[in-house]
């Protein structure tokens, strides 16, 4: 499978992309008071992009043999993800209140950059790293 | 006479004569299995193995999980590779290596290609000979043979323990460190391999081709499809067309004047009285969901063990092991559908009679508790047994018996058999007025009946073979509960139940269904029998097998070819009247049985049916291919449909959340769909490219298994598999929240009970 690694990479990482786009998208549109933001072909193409992100995301612990809850990058990362999917459902879905809502969006924006610079330094400080290390 | 009568004489015949012929050549496969010799030996007396080898090698074998890691003769499971046709292959490689080297000086690649043909006449001449004496009871083997045998037996003994030199192998294979316990045990082990590929190549007396009618493919011994395959093949195709062809002309002269009957105007099942046991049923569908969902889980884990021996870091192999991971996967498939079906069953029994027994709500409650400890009970008994830690003594009756789909250990299979005919009581009881009624419906209640009678006692049929039963006797009786079972009083019980819920719900006459259940009964059972042999036809079988398989196991498809026209009148019934749409989600799963009917059982079933095709897929991924959407696609969605139907009278006043259904419904659909067209069909057509240009041995060798491409195609079921998972989940939060903290009945939020 090593042989596939930079594939499977820039898929993951066009998924983490696309991903964290349509989660933008879609809050712009919750910002705008639009019903696009809750429109089911949009969520269909998140569940699509989160499942081949997802797919990726094991194919490549698979193949690096670097393991959630062994390594404490990929530790803090799915964590984290938790909080992110915890956060965007408040967002998008199940927050009481606008301002609720706003604010979960902002904080998952915040939760998904800081994933993504964990998975780039992996370290689970992440952009913090410099100032912890 | 009635049409009914006739078309009852005209089952009654048909069954006995089918069965009759079952049965005949159950004592031909008997008579016919390859020998198993006393002693194994070679000219100068020196003794390899010997018969009791043989035997305790083959309960070896069944301790580790039998079926459920590997193969033989093709019937098993995906990972490691078919032991016969492994050892088969590698003891050939021995011979040519050996003789190249004591005969030329050279190894055998480097030999012309003149001299390599001259060696592959010898191996041929060496391997085909039947040198089995009867009378003695004596195999003979030459001095060079031994040698290969002794050789391919240093690898197995080698495989099954702890030596790192075959780590890697092991860990391709998904085999756990150890996974036989003794040195002795080992030995033993590689006397049954060897036998098995014995049989593969040897000549039957009186025959051109081996015991297995020369299956494995593998040319460099000689084993190539016979005539007859090819023979019954082509016939097999020119059945399954005139079927095709006389059952679209009875449709079109007996369907097209149907008058429409005018639905009620008001559900009648909705004010269904419900009794204490048809309430009791209820903890049946919890078991249901929670079976379910741990058979995806070990689901999940048996298809990663292909990618690699841990699961994302865990060292789950050491309590694990594949072999036990697909065994309760496997089982927990049958296990969850039955339970759905034995909960439906005893949930429409007093219904349909307007009585309740006595006791009835105890005897219920009482199956259900045999249900739970039989769960229990054999799965830590195959713990035990994958784990060597049963002993081969108790491992029959108590540990794993090894054979696929009924490898529960003896007892726990005559606790089951105990628990079906509890069941059969339970509902013959509770059916009993309404079978003691002449009314419309006493046929279709007698099928439906005859249905439940069929289910509960041909699971006895696994009770047929002993310990030491020949293994191609063992094969005929296992198919006749999974086979019988599934394309037999499966389909019966399905139609019956859902023609009889279409009756009741005054949607279609009650004569018009019971001529239609009795119809399509005979269009079953025609194929269905007989056709049990298409799964026995390299099983140490002669050619009548081949050709009775061939034939009746292609009229199987006829009525598959055709279900667009009963999922076209499901789906006209759903639209009805107003008052359906309580029904749209039973619908829903009823309609989705029959494209998986198409698809799952005869598209991707005829596609592995016929002998030369099975010749060469058997035991490739087009195996579960089709074993996944027909055994979920057509009975779990049917079990599913049906809890869904009983869910709706269980807790009539709840709310139904439309969402999580449809959510649960398009993703198990569509996620099974991923699984079957992303990585079962691909690698299944992959492998059948290797096995046809190298053999089928290389097929399931490691060689084939750990290339990048085949990696990649067995992460792709990953997005299926997720989508799947989610519909279960789904499908599971539905249920339980009918009970949990259901939504309120408000009228805005009953529509569907307009």
């Amino acid at each position: 499978m090593i042989e596939f690694y930079p594939q499977i990479k820039f898929v993951h990482v066009t998924a983490v992309i696309l991903s964290g786009g349509l989660f933008m998208l879609r809050g712009v549109l919750m910002l705008a008071r639009s019903h696009w933001a809750q429109h089911a072909a949009l969520r269909w193409l998140s569940y699509a992009i989160d499942t081949t992100l997802l797919t990726a995301a094991l194919m490549l612990v698979t193949i690096l043999h670097q393991y959630p809850f062994v390594h404490a990058w990929l530790t803090a990362k799915v964590l984290l993800l938790v909080v992110y999917i915890a956060l965007g459902t408040l967002a998008l879905k199940r927050g009481r209140t606008r301002r609720v809502q706003v604010i979960c969006y902002f904080a998952a924006l915040f939760v998904f950059a800081f994933i993504v610079t964990i998975a780039r330094a992996h370290d689970p400080w992440g952009i913090l790293g410099r100032l912890v290390h | 006479m009635s049409t009914t009568s006739r078309l009852w004489i005209a089952l009654g015949c048909l069954l006995g004569a089918t069965f009759a012929v079952l049965l005949w050549m159950g004592r031909e496969i008997h008579h016919q299995a390859p020998p198993l010799p006393e002693r194994v030996a070679t000219p100068g007396g020196q003794v390899l193995y010997t018969r009791a080898d043989i035997e305790a090698g083959r309960q070896v074998w069944q301790s580790i999980g039998g079926q459920q890691l590997g193969s033989i003769w093709g019937h098993g499971a995906l990972i490691a590779p078919d032991w016969s046709a492994d050892w088969l292959h590698r003891e050939a490689d021995e011979l040519l290596g050996m003789w190249a080297r004591r005969d030329d000086g050279v190894a055998w690649a480097s030999l012309d290609e003149g001299r390599q043909e001259v060696l592959k006449a010898r191996l041929r001449k060496e391997l085909r000979t039947n040198a089995f004496d009867a009378g003695s009871g004596t195999l003979a083997v030459s001095d060079d043979r031994a040698i290969a045998i002794s050789n391919v037996a240093a690898h197995y003994e080698s495989l099954f323990g702890n030596d790192p030199a075959t780590a890697k192998l092991r860990a391709t294979y998904a085999m756990r460190d150890g996974t036989v316990d003794t040195v002795e045990h080992r030995r033993e082990l590689t006397a049954f391999f060897f036998w098995t590929a014995w049989a593969t190549v040897t000549t039957r007396p009186g025959a051109a081709m081996s015991y297995t009618s020369n299956w494995p493919y593998d040319p460099l011994v000689g084993n190539t499809p016979t005539s007859s395959a090819f023979l019954w093949t082509v016939f097999s195709v020119l059945f399954m067309i005139a079927g095709i062809g006389l059952l679209a002309w009875h449709y079109a002269v007996w369907h097209r004047n149907e008058p429409h009957l005018a639905p009620p105007a008001s559900d009648p099942l909705a004010g269904l009285k419900i009794t204490p046991s048809m309430r009791a049923t209820a903890k049946y569908f919890w078991v249901v969901i929670a079976l379910f969902l741990a058979q995806i889980l070990l689901g999940a884990v048996t298809a990663h063990y292909q990618v690699e021996k841990d699961f994302y870091g865990m060292a789950i192999s050491d309590v694990l092991p594949y072999s036990l991971s697909r065994s309760w996967h496997t089982e927990l498939a049958v296990l969850w559908i039955a339970t759905a079906w034995l909960g439906t069953g005893l949930y429409i029994a007093p219904a349909v009679s307007g009585h309740e027994p006595k006791f009835q709500r105890l005897g219920v409650n009482a199956l259900w508790c045999c249900l739970l400890v039989i769960v229990v009970g054999a799965f830590a008994g195959q713990w035990f047994a994958v784990m060597q830690k049963l002993g081969l003594a108790n491992n029959f009756w108590f540990g794993h018996q090894g054979w696929e789909y009924v490898d529960l250990g003896r007892f726990w299979q005559l606790f089951l058999f105990v628990g079906l005919v509890l069941w059969l009581v339970l509902m013959g009881r509770a059916l009993w007025p309404a079978l003691r009624r002449k009314d419309d419906l006493a046929s279709i209640v007698g099928l439906l009946f005859l249905s439940t009678v069929a289910i509960a006692a041909f699971y006895a049929a696994g009770l047929m073979w002993g310990e030491h039963t020949h293994i191609s006797v063992v094969e005929y009786w296992r198919w006749w509960v999974v086979h019988l079972w599934v394309e037999g009083f499966f389909e019966v019980f399905a139609v019956a139940v859902m023609s009889f819920l279409f009756v009741r719900l005054g949607l279609v006459r009650a004569r018009t269904a019971t001529v239609n259940v009795l119809f399509a009964t005979i269009v079953f059972m025609a194929g269905g029998v007989l056709g049990t042999f298409h799964h026995l036809y390299f099983a140490g079988t002669t050619t009548a097998v081949i050709a009775l398989g061939a034939s009746f196991s292609a009229l199987e498809v006829v009525p598959l070819a055709l279900i667009g026209m009963e999922a076209y009148e499901t789906w006209s019934h759903g639209r009805a009247t107003p008052w359906m749409a309580r029904y749209r989600w039973p619908i829903m799963f009823f309609l989705a049985v029959s494209f998986w009917n198409l698809v799952g059982a005869g598209l991707f079933g005829f596609l592995i049916n016929t002998p030369l095709a099975l010749y060469y897929m058997q035991g490739l991924n087009l195996t579960p291919l089709h074993g996944h959407t027909a055994l979920f696609g057509v009975y779990g969605m049917l079990g599913l449909g049906l809890m869904l139907f009983c869910l709706r009278g269980l807790r009539p006043a709840v709310p139904w959340n439309d969402g999580r259904l449809r959510g649960a419904f398009w993703s198990l659909n569509i996620g099974l769909a991923l699984m079957a067209l992303l990585t079962l069909l691909p690698l299944g057509v992959l492998q059948l490219s290797a096995a046809l240009e190298h053999g089928y041995w290389f097929a399931r060798s490691e060689h084939f298994m750990d290339q990048p491409i085949v990696h990649l195609l067995i992460w792709m079921r990953m997005p299926g598999d997720t989508i799947f998972a989610v519909g279960a989940l789904l499908f599971g939060g539905f249920a339980l929240r009918l009970w949990i903290a259901p939504r309120a009945s408000t009228p805005a939020m009953l529509p569907e009970r307009a």
